[in-house]
């Protein structure tokens, strides 16, 4: 009787507020939304300007994009002073830019303060947190330092939860200006790059030999960090896919015997999926890299792998800069591994870039004061050298990049005992025939989200035997 | 005269309704009754809500191409798309294997050792009895954690070697490093405390004149254990099974690290692109919860209470396993117990101290210059030495934030659901055929047999709107807290509170002794071991909860988001160090407990 009586008004409440739900809030109209959710861009946010003028944060952008890094700080001074800056995003070094952007504002203002609290929430969640937040009037979050182009454009940039803001400085230091340029606001671009154990016989002279027969990488799976997966869907983007078949033309005979089956049967997949002229060759190689590589949880347990001894022939695609961290011993050493794209005549892809931008919420509750920190950290070299100080990290301001370059001689980090942790740069790094990163586009990720992005869901994970 | 004799019912009515407010209990159930529903219906309503609804940049936008509204598209596609099988039924099927293995293991791990030390003369009991609780007190995926670094190898997993591949290149099979087995293994270890504190209480108590009589009637001995003991243990391992079941189908971080797709693995993987089909997954487990609690409903429908079985004989006998068999056993138990309790420990302290995560290679080469002291001692994060930008355990600000917000977190939890668990217990037990109490008995219990990760979900969803937005607040853990872990002193407390003569407090009403006197220098010294248990098992569930808080807050925020972070990113001398802190921390506050009040985990079973 009791158990009725809980299924009875568990079912009841259920049902009565999910019928609620739906009376309450009639479905928008197709002709309404779609259009809007399907085209609308980062580049159309000036169009929108009347509309999210209610917010005043469009307004106080656009004024702002015209200021000088200190008229800047003078308007967070006035805004910030003796109040809580709340900041979210993907990277934990938010929390150290934070205590010299402050620093920065008493050297213009001695008696100003500002408390901070900077979250880092785990896995996607950054994602709901955000959503969430902006539901109230005013938001708890002034800024955030976020990643995943394809989940920001669709999620938060087209639903408008998020603004961008271009610097003054950080638009000359690149030769545009704010008006004129289009997208998101790159902080930096990271890199994740194909390594191996070269304690063994192995040899990766191609970036098919990580797909090819017996080869099982390491990496942290499409699943747990969503820019792997941005990372396949833009290898079918013609200007990746081409490199891919520049690769794969290169290859020897018994090699590309072995490839050649994949990629006929992508040939019909990659016409349904609308793809360029070099498609299948980007499926077949997504395909194959999905079939085989290991999963891990994280970057950190893939380098502590490749670096040790025991992990011979072992491969993996992992963040560049882990390799700052590694404690030489009796098993253990960055020498144990080798970067593929350092090696002579390695041809190929030599992994993939990603970017960490910056946007202003759209109820930001301290928007001069996120303004003056996103110029902060994009234009000065005290800025950004909370991610600077670390190899495989490239500042979006060209001018930044310089002075950090300068000041930690990143190319010549490893000097000749440790090479592998020589970087060689963004431009090396990005460049055609040399590093070859296949660079994150957000427009073209969410573009293709749900027809090759679905297609890679369904794919056969690896198991090891 | 008529007029006078005629009653009146409205002054009758007024009566009733005072006689009823006089008593405690009925106010209780009233105002329990009323909250938990809420706190319970709330989030599963706000779940099944989000199943309908449509998220910008999600599939189900795709499919309608629509921004807003509501949809059964998620339904559709997770039931009947090329995806199904991999999104809903293999996990599916990976759930129900896991917990079904996991409640087995742990029963037949626990249940054998509750034998062995309530029934035998095994030695060592003491120590036994106070070390095997300690997989329990460790956070689960910790032990997940050692798995691998016991038996990873090159060859099999595709990483480097693990202790005994590099020690001894013992290299385990597939099937032993990754999947089922070790998932289920390590949470059935996990959970094997809870069925010898279950069993072992019936065990301890339980009438041996029964068995007795069966050896007299000269009953072959397995006769005996299948016909006689195991029916009277049945409650306890009906109980486990309740209990482990649920919380085995929830976890999410076993199965994560030990590479095992589950519902809740499934559901973080896919919440980020298939969010509306993923809070469909939750409510599958908490289907399976609800199913559960209707089955423990069933089969315990004859017996009006089941705590009669622990009513004490003083004819308790014990087995002899003789005079080499009592110490061989012991010392069996003690290798194991070492194995599965101070080996993790060892390996946690061993880990704050090595060069690199992971890196036992000093063992090999005996250069014990390679060990550090950095993981402790380093006071900036400035200077890239090897630590990831972090600073050492003693002076890493977010670990020692996180310490004392899970402290602050765990007490609350502690203090609210144990003494709302209790109220509950003793308002059920006075009124305990009334249909009423027994609906707030169950909508009381009904939160602990929902996996962990769906109620987080469910609180999620449920706090994050524009008018109520707690997503990493205190209040809002402590909410999700007291909800999920009142079931722990509720059902501690009803046990005892039914084992108390209603004559006591009949004795003290006559006094006219107020409730609240009747409750502090009665009811409550009588039964305190049994109610501080009822405070002691949320505080320590609370100090080491993922699945549960993994949802509400970011990592940083408490200890075992924290712990878990470091662990997912590979920095295992930080959470090696957690883990110790947390072991410690549970051990001083049990200890101080037990000191104070005479209480503890295993109280009356072990060896006592």
């Amino acid at each position: 009787m009791k158990k009725k009586l809980l299924a009875t008004l568990l079912t009841c409440a259920l049902a009565v507020t999910t019928l609620a739900g739906c009376g309450e809030k009639p479905a928008a109209s197709a002709s309404n939304a779609t259009p809007k959710a399907e085209t609308k861009t980062s580049t159309e946010k000036k169009e929108e300007a009347p509309k999210e003028e209610l917010t005043g944060i469009d307004l106080i952008i656009s004024q702002a994009e015209a200021m000088t890094m200190e008229e800047l700080a003078k308007k967070a001074i006035e805004e910030s002073n003796g109040k809580t800056f709340y900041g979210v995003g993907n990277s934990s070094r938010g929390k150290s830019a934070l205590p010299k952007f402050i620093d920065y504002l008493k050297t213009i203002d001695a008696n100003y303060n500002m408390e901070f609290e900077w979250q880092q929430p785990k896995n996607n969640k950054i994602f709901e947190q955000l959503t969430s937040d902006s539901l109230k009037s005013t938001g708890t979050f002034a800024m955030t330092l976020i990643q995943d182009g394809n989940q920001i454009q669709s999620k938060m940039v087209d639903t408008g939860i998020l603004k961008t803001f271009v610097p003054k400085e950080w638009a000359e230091a690149n030769g545009t200006t704010a008006d004129a340029y289009e997208g998101f606001l790159p902080l930096q671009t990271l890199n994740k790059v194909f390594m191996f154990n070269c304690t063994g016989s192995a040899k990766f002279t191609n970036c098919w030999d990580f797909i090819y027969e017996g080869s099982h990488p390491l990496f942290m799976g499409v699943d747990s960090e969503i820019v792997g997966k941005n990372f396949l869907m833009m290898l079918t983007e013609d200007k990746y896919a081409g490199w891919l078949k520049d690769a794969y033309d290169k290859l020897d005979a018994t090699k590309k015997a072995y490839f050649e089956p994949t990629i006929q049967a992508m040939q019909s997949d990659a016409k349904d999926l609308g793809l360029g002229a070099n498609g299948a060759y980007a499926l077949a190689w997504i395909k194959l890299w999905v079939n085989s590589y290991n999963e891990q949880t994280d970057d950190g347990p893939i380098c502590n792998t490749l670096v040790d001894a025991s992990a011979t022939d072992q491969s993996g695609l992992l963040v560049y800069s882990k390799l700052r961290s590694v404690e030489e011993s009796a098993s253990v050493s960055v020498n144990n591994i080798k970067v593929a794209a350092y090696e002579d005549g390695y041809t190929g892809i030599g992994g993939y870039g990603y970017c960490h931008y910056l946007f202003l919420t759209k109820n930001s509750p301290l928007p001069w004061t996120a303004c003056a920190f996103i110029a902060y950290m994009t234009c000065t070299e005290d800025g950004f050298e909370a991610w600077g100080k670390d190899m495989g990290g490239y500042s979006s301001n060209p001018n930044v990049a310089k002075e950090i370059e300068a000041k930690f001689q990143h190319s010549q980090g490893g000097g000749d005992q440790f090479p592998a942790k020589n970087d060689r740069g963004y431009d090396w790094w990005t460049g055609e025939g040399k590093g070859e990163l296949v660079l994150e586009d957000p427009k073209y990720c969410s573009e293709v989200s749900f027809t090759v992005g679905s297609w890679i869901d369904v794919l056969d994970h690896y198991k090891p035997e | 005269m008529q007029a006078m004799n005629k009653p009146d019912k409205s002054a009758i009515f007024k009566n009733k309704v005072k006689t009823w407010f006089s008593q405690p209990q009925n106010i209780i159930l009233l105002l329990f009754g009323i909250v938990l529903t809420f706190s319970t219906v709330a989030p599963i309503v706000a779940i099944v809500k989000d199943t309908f609804q449509i998220h910008p940049g999600t599939i189900d936008q795709h499919l309608t191409k629509r921004t807003s509204g509501y949809t059964i598209v998620n339904y559709t596609d997770l039931f009947t798309s090329r995806l199904a099988k991999t999104n809903l039924w293999t996990p599916l099927v990976n759930t129900l294997f896991l917990s079904v293995f996991t409640c087995i293991i742990s029963i037949l791990f626990g249940g054998l050792f509750a034998f062995l030390v309530t029934r035998t003369d095994m030695k060592f009991k003491k120590y036994l009895s106070s070390i095997f609780i300690f997989p329990y007190i460790m956070p689960q995926w910790t032990l997940a954690v050692v798995w691998q670094h016991m038996f990873y190898s090159n060859k099999i997993t595709g990483t480097s070697d693990g202790l005994l591949a590099s020690l001894f290149g013992i290299r385990m099979p597939y099937w032993w490093c990754q999947g089922l087995f070790p998932s289920a293994m390590v949470l059935g270890l996990h959970y094997a405390p809870f069925a010898y504190i279950l069993i072992g209480g019936i065990f301890k108590n339980m009438d041996a004149n029964l068995e007795e009589a069966a050896t007299i009637l000269d009953t072959p001995k397995a006769k005996i254990m299948f016909k006689v003991t195991l029916p009277m243990i049945k409650p306890a391992i009906l109980s486990t099974i309740l209990l482990v079941f649920g919380s085995a189908m929830g976890s999410y971080p076993v199965p994560h690290y030990l590479n095992f797709t589950t519902l809740s693995t499934k559901y973080i993987s896919m919440n980020s692109k298939y969010t509306g089909e993923a809070s469909i997954l939750a409510i599958i487990m908490m289907i399976f919860g609800v199913v559960i609690l209707g089955m423990n409903q069933l089969s315990l429908k004859s017996r009006k209470n089941y705590t009669t079985v622990t009513g004490k004989s003083g004819q308790l006998t014990k087995l002899r396993i003789g005079k080499i068999g009592k110490y061989l056993v012991g010392i069996i138990f003690i290798l194991v117990t070492f194995f599965t309790s101070i080996w993790p420990i060892l390996l946690f302290a061993l880990e704050t101290f090595l060069p690199n995560p992971g890196d036992y290679s000093f063992l090999y080469t005996g250069n014990f210059a390679h060990l550090t002291t950095k993981w402790w001692v380093t006071n900036e994060n400035i200077t890239e030495n090897g630590m990831y930008g972090q600073s050492g355990i003693l002076y890493n600000n977010t670990i020692w934030h996180a310490f004392f917000g899970t402290l602050f977190l765990a007490v609350l939890c502690a203090l609210i659901a144990g003494t709302i668990g209790t109220l509950i217990g003793y308002a059920v037990s006075k009124k305990r055929r009334n249909k009423w109490a027994n609906y707030v008995n169950n909508v009381a219990f009904l939160p602990y047999l929902m996996p962990s990760i769906a109620v987080g979900a469910a609180f999620f969803i449920l706090f994050s709107n524009e008018k109520i937005n707690l997503f990493n607040t205190y209040t809002l853990l402590i909410i999700a807290g007291v909800v999920k872990y009142i079931p722990f002193a509720s059902r501690s407390s009803l046990n005892s509170m039914l084992q108390i003569s209603g004559e006591l407090e009949e004795a003290a009403i006559i006094q006219n002794t107020s409730w609240i006197k009747r409750m502090t220098k009665i009811i409550i010294p009588i039964q305190k071991s049994s109610i501080i248990s009822g405070y002691l098992l949320p505080f320590m569930t609370c100090l080491r909860e993922l699945s549960l808080f993994l949802l509400l807050c970011t990592q940083g925020f408490i200890l075992s988001t924290t712990l878990d972070y470091f662990d997912e990113m590979g920095l295992y001398a930080f959470s090696s160090a957690i883990n110790l802190i947390l072991i410690i921390t549970i051990l001083v506050f049990n200890t101080l407990v037990n000191k104070l009040t005479g209480a503890s985990l295993d109280d009356g079973i072990g060896g006592k």
